[in-house]
């Protein structure tokens, strides 16, 4: 019998967006493996960075980001969700599919909804598989 | 041996006659008869066909041996010259060409962009601008010297025509653009269709005022419309045209199968207006792929005969 | 500035197949500040054809270096241990600098990863505009200083065609009329009377319509 996949994700966060130690609940979760990234503010993350992630075996990279109206640079998310939007063309392009890569929005301590969007993430990467260019 | 014979249209217009003109669309091959047959139905109506230059840049038989076939018939072509396709060395030793095989009109154009066309992956040319093809034509005429300065042998003696569009923005400036184009030498003007009678009036109002239509012969430009489509694809797609609300309008009101009569009502009564207007000397009729339409036009216009 | 954008991955990855060590080199001026080629979008295309290769099984080593100015034989020898260390060179800038790279070493062949598009400005942030084409005889003064050999469709001299309309240009909704914008500018200025004059037919020697164009510099010539 094959191993169940159990999808790497990368997880990149504003420090402002996510707090590691009061979302308990990710390390409970046993059907992923996570590896995170913090950030000042969301809008640095690069291109480059995520496409690394997936260099570096990511199943798949899950950006986590203030609600717009909440970011404290003001356009960080928007950006954030320009760099993303770009990336998942590259992705689509490369033949790894553009879904492995996601942003959604969330405020900090909000442990519940993070869970939530980390589990629609793992049911994504388990439709698509291991990343292929891993 | 020479042929030494002065433009018809020309003639015409010098004593003062309301002069009509048409034009004639090359076919999509090299056959000469389709020409010949779209020049047959016009005899007798009009004093001279226009023949477009690859018009909105579709391949067509070429403008100087389609007036060629005209010629060859007994009628008098007015050759379209534009200057998207051709640098100005291939220019001049065209209107060489068409002036020894007897084409005695020339209308000076920029031409469709290539764009519109069926190959928009073309080079454009624009060596020189229409203005500058106006002039280069009359200084070979008029001082019998090339671009170069070179002095010709038997220089072309074209009788030289120019487009306006008084319908194009902005509006202030279209005048100005009239007298340039006057002053490189057009002799005369053939108009965009006229539909929007209120601004045509007014842009030959202004022409009067700057004395321009001394200078000049102005052929009012008509579109007979086939239908209320036809209307709002035209002032919609059409770059340059303008067609009010109220002659869509009219276009609209009646009965599908009625369409055709009142189009040509409507051209009918923008004649008749045209022929009111001080400094209007004739009419252009456009009508392509439609030729057969036109004698029609002039009949109830009641512009025929046309005089020898 | 050269103004140029990165071709697409397909075609990159198609041109560089043949080869097995490939060193992508960037540009740190033009084509940096139109994001078609400084050191971020190196290492984002490093990156992508690494997954792409890496996916597809292919062995290729891609290096990533990026040198001031591809232009400048200064620059270039910076990277000239780097190349000597591939099999073939990815330039990411401007066609002159692919040429300039290419010239320089003979054996190794420098493969385009951008179409170079025009002479422009940023118009804002993230829009780019051409405004010149290099003509080599500049005649601003007498337009207001807006180029209708750039930027009218039909490179009319003498005033706007008959397709201008409401300040849109015939060729495309997206476009200006440059004529409109030059008979704007003229009246700001009080010059409306360049209207009228009558600008004879261009002489395009001194345009690429001459041959490949050279500037001498004697004065720098030592
Ligand atoms: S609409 Fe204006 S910019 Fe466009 S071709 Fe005509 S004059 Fe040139």
């Amino acid at each position: 019998m094959n191993k169940p996949f159990k999808p790497k994700i990368t997880l990149f966060h504003c420090i402002n967006s996510f707090n590691e130690s009061a979302s308990l609940s990710l390390n409970g979760a046993n059907n992923v493996e996570i590896k995170t990234v913090r950030l000042p503010c969301s809008s640095m993350v690069k291109d480059v960075f995520l496409l690394r992630s997936f260099e570096s075996g990511a199943d798949g990279v899950l950006v986590l980001v203030c609600p717009e109206d909440q970011c404290r640079y003001v356009e960080g998310s928007i950006r954030a969700k320009k760099r993303v939007g770009w990336v998942q063309n590259v992705l689509d392009e490369i033949g790894l599919d553009g879904r492995r890569l996601s942003i959604r929005n969330t405020s900090s301590g909000n442990g519940a909804t993070t869970d939530k969007i980390l589990q629609e993430t793992v049911a994504v990467l388990t439709d698509l598989g291991p990343n292929p260019a891993a | 041996m020479k042929m030494e014979h002065m433009s018809k249209l020309e003639q015409i217009l010098s004593r003062g006659e309301f002069a009509v003109t048409t034009e004639c669309g090359p076919p999509r091959g090299a056959d000469s008869e389709v020409v010949i047959k779209k020049g047959e139905t016009l005899r007798g109506y009009v004093d001279a066909v226009n023949v477009t230059d690859n018009q909105t840049a579709i391949v067509r038989m070429s403008s100087i041996s389609a007036c060629t076939h005209l010629l060859n018939i007994g009628l008098e072509p007015v050759m379209q010259m534009v200057t998207r396709d051709r640098n100005r060395i291939a220019l001049q030793s065209d209107i060489l060409g068409a002036y020894s095989l007897g084409i005695r009109n020339i209308l000076c154009l920029s031409g469709d962009h290539q764009i519109f066309g069926s190959q928009p992956d073309a080079l454009n040319v624009f060596d020189i601008d229409s203005m500058n093809l106006i002039r280069t034509v009359k200084t070979m005429r008029d001082e019998g010297k090339d671009m170069s300065g070179f002095d010709l042998k038997e220089p072309p003696k074209m009788y030289i025509g120019a487009a306006a569009n008084p319908f194009a923005d902005p509006f202030e400036y279209r005048v100005i653009r009239l007298a340039k184009k006057i002053d490189a030498g057009t002799d005369f003007i053939q108009t965009q269709c006229v539909y929007n009678m209120e601004r045509f009036t007014e842009w030959m109002r202004l022409a009067r005022e700057e004395g321009l239509t001394e200078k000049v012969q102005i052929l009012a430009g008509v579109t007979p419309l086939k239908s209320v489509g036809m209307a709002r694809y035209m002032s919609k797609k059409v770059a340059g045209i303008d067609i009010p609300e109220a002659i869509t309008k009219r276009m609209g009101e009646v009965p599908k199968e009625k369409a055709i009569d009142e189009g040509i009502k409507i051209c009918l009564e923008t004649i008749a207006q045209l022929r009111d207007i001080k400094g209007v000397s004739g009419v252009h009729i456009m009508a392509i792929e439609w030729e057969e339409k036109v004698g029609e036009i002039v009949e109830s216009a009641g512009l025929l005969p046309r005089p020898l | 500035m050269i103004v140029g954008e990165q071709k697409p991955l397909a075609e990159i990855k198609e041109i560089v197949g043949p080869y097995r060590k490939l060193l992508i080199l960037g540009c740190g001026t033009c084509v940096k500040t139109c994001f078609a080629g400084g050191e971020d979008e190196v290492a984002t295309l490093a990156s992508a054809l690494r997954l792409i290769f890496k996916k597809e099984g292919q062995n290729i080593k891609i290096e990533e270096f990026t040198i001031e100015r591809q232009c400048e034989n200064e620059f270039i020898q910076e990277a000239s241990e780097a190349i000597g260390r591939n099999d073939s060179v990815l330039s990411l800038a401007c066609g002159a600098g692919v040429q300039a790279i290419a010239r320089r070493f003979a054996k190794i062949p420098v493969l385009p990863g951008v179409n170079t598009t025009f002479i422009g400005v940023l118009e804002s942030q993230g829009v780019f505009t051409e405004e010149c084409s290099g003509c080599g005889n500049c005649e601003l003064a007498i337009f207001g200083g807006v180029c209708p050999i750039t930027r009218c469709s039909k490179k009319l001299l003498n005033g706007p065609c008959g397709g201008s309309r409401h300040g849109i240009c015939e060729v495309s909704p997206d476009t200006e009329c440059a004529w409109q914008l030059i008979i704007e500018r003229l009246e700001a200025l009080g010059q409306v009377h360049n209207l009228r004059c009558y600008i004879s037919p261009k002489d395009w020697s001194s345009s690429n319509s001459g041959g490949p164009r050279r500037l001498v510099r004697e004065d720098h010539i030592i």
